[in-house]
């Protein structure tokens, strides 16, 4: 069966003793088996059955921890639609995106209680709210209640069906290019056709610390099912704040990291090159046993590939996109060239379309929830657009060298779709037109503010520049940190528009133009 | 070491610029080129080291050293 509960239940008979999660719980580090664990991904799975949501769309909100994860696995290995979510948004799109998604629950991390009422209050749909903890919750509402209440609703002799292939497994959101997210349909298939096809270099037991978001598919579709299905221990990274104190804990062998992580950590280990040889630095920030780190979302300097190298741990590149379930190409530890993206996965063919990079197989997404224009502009044929330029070369390995889509690719593989900014800033009065680029790992808002309002509130520059400052923190304040504009131009011109009066964006970039930095 | 003085040195290991040109008046992002991922590394390393715990709401508001210097010092 090429679905997820096939392979869940493989796993869990094969290596049920062994430890399948390690978390921190304060300073003292937890665990549990794959056999304990697969019982209460039973538990839940038959839970939501009783409960009434047996093929529900349910969302999954909160950072990394086992209860996320139970829950996620419920959905999937059973017949619902599990729709996971950025726990950073702010509650209000948060709100919309459960609305799009027609979801009937949701999974709520305890830190995100209080959006609790407004997402009941708004989403007429939500029938009702778990909180991800396995203690009670008083509440005093009956729709909301904790995972406990699952579990125990969930200790009965039935169990659910698996689902079929061609069944939607996740809906998961992705920035659009004109501004609005689009939900990409993962079928059953899409997703356990993935989880086989890519090569892992892990065999049971092996530590793998896991440190992405946990919403994202790279880390739903690599960190969580492909590593869970190989036997190994998966440990969780509580906070970006203590992610190098995490690694020295759990001491992994292998990690998935975006490039920004890889080079902060490389900070840390240029600050110590001056004090401490290879192998203190390796054990002191890598933690002593990390052997390999898959990386993906973003472009990776070759720089950092040598530089850990030198300390014996091997960068492997790999390309995907949500849209392709998402891994589509990868370099391996027995087959890899640098600067490269690596080789097509089995299940998948490429070719390329005015040097456009178009990707077709099994991990190709159903299309986008409710969008059939998108869905219509996106595959042809069968052919997903990814919106990326690329070539193979004699050895067959694929590289990148453009993009055709208007996204912003941040180093931590966020994908920004700049009119989205655009369009929030340049609500505003003061602001006429706004083009957001990317530079420097930041995003710059280029402004041209409107004379006519600058002219009659008689704004000097400076008291201008405070202005736009002022309503860029605002913006940013209601942001997660990857949206946030961390630089500012005023234009003294307008932008340049092509015939059908669009900005030319290939030209907002040129400075001859920029007042003040 | 005075806490300003150890707070310099960790975030000279991520700007690249020594603990004596570390200004109150600089700005993380702008000034010292910190990515969004180093300064919460850094504030995980300030964690550990003075043994505080800060407040992810209060964060929000640090731009500056400065800022970020009279936090550490309120809570230590």
């Amino acid at each position: 069966m090429k679905n997820i509960r096939s392979l869940w239940d493989e796993t869990v008979k094969k290596y049920g003793p062994l430890t399948a999660l390690k978390w921190l719980n304060k300073k003292e580090t937890e665990e549990i088996t794959y056999e304990k664990f697969g019982e209460n991904v039973k538990k839940i799975r038959r839970g939501l059955e009783v409960s009434g949501f047996a093929g529900a769309h349910i969302a999954l909100i909160g950072g990394s921890s086992s209860e996320w994860i139970a829950g996620y696995l419920a959905l999937v290995t059973g017949c619902n639609v599990a729709v996971p979510l950025d726990a950073l948004l702010p509650a209000e799109e948060l709100s919309d995106l459960l609305v799009r998604a027609d979801c009937a629950a949701l999974f709520l991390d305890k830190k995100l209680l209080g959006y609790a009422q407004k997402f009941l209050k708004k989403c007429p749909m939500l029938r009702n709210i778990w909180v991800l903890s396995t203690e009670e919750i008083e509440s005093g509402d009956e729709r909301l209640s904790s995972l406990s209440q699952l579990l125990s609703k969930g200790d009965v002799m039935f169990d659910v069906p698996g689902a079929a292939g061609s069944d939607i497994a996740t809906i998961i959101y992705t920035s659009g290019t004109t501004g609005k997210s689009k939900g990409v349909m993962l079928t059953q298939e899409n997703l356990s056709e993935n989880v086989r096809s890519v090569e892992y270099e892990a065999s049971p037991g092996c530590v793998v610390l896991s440190v992405l978001p946990i919403h994202h598919a790279y880390c739903l579709v690599m960190d969580i099912l492909k590593t869970l299905s190989l036997g190994c221990c998966v440990c969780l990274n509580d906070s970006l704040l203590h992610m190098v104190r995490n690694i020295g804990i759990f001491k992994p062998e292998v990690m998935l990291m975006v490039p920004l992580m890889i080079e902060t950590i490389y900070k840390k280990i240029a600050a110590l090159e001056k004090d401490l040889d290879k192998h203190s630095i390796y054990e002191n920030v890598l933690g002593g046993k990390l052997r390999i780190i898959f990386t993906g979302g973003a472009h990776l300097e070759p720089f950092y590939i040598d530089k850990y190298e030198e300390l014996g741990v091997d960068i492997l590149e790999g390309y995907g996109m949500s849209e392709c379930s998402p891994v589509i190409t990868s370099n391996t530890p027995s087959d890899h060239k640098k600067g490269s993206i690596g080789k097509p996965l089995k299940n998948v063919e490429i070719s390329f379309k005015d040097g456009e990079i178009l990707v077709r197989g099994s991990s190709v997404m159903k299309g986008y929830y409710k969008m059939p224009g998108e869905t219509a502009a996106a595959l042809e044929d069968g052919w997903l657009h990814t919106g990326d330029k690329g070539y193979i070369d004699e050895d067959g390995y694929l590289f990148i060298n453009g993009r055709v889509k208007n996204l912003i690719i941040m180093s931590n593989g966020e994908n920004v779709s700049p009119e989205e900014i655009e369009n929030k800033l340049g609500i505003n009065p003061l602001i006429k037109e706004v083009v957001i680029t990317g530079e420097n790992n930041g995003l710059t808002a280029r402004i041209y503010p409107d004379p006519e309002v600058v002219e009659a509130l008689d704004l000097t520059h400076e008291e201008l520049k405070l202005a736009l400052h002022q309503i860029i923190d605002e913006y940013n304040a209601s942001q997660p940190s990857y949206r946030h504009v961390t630089a500012l131009l005023i234009r003294k011109d307008p932008f340049a528009r092509n015939t059908t009066g669009k900005i030319i964006r290939k030209d907002a970039c040129l400075p001859v133009d920029a007042l003040t930095g | 070491m005075s806490i300003e003085k150890e707070f310099r040195k960790l975030i000279a290991q991520y700007s690249g610029v020594s603990p004596e040109e570390v200004a109150a008046s600089c700005r993380f992002r702008e000034d010292l080129g910190f990515s969004s991922l180093d300064f919460m590394s850094l504030l995980g390393e300030v964690e550990d080291e003075f043994d505080i715990e800060l407040a992810p709401e209060k964060l929000c508001d640090i731009h500056t050293v400065g800022e970020a210097m009279n936090l550490i010092a309120s809570m230590v």
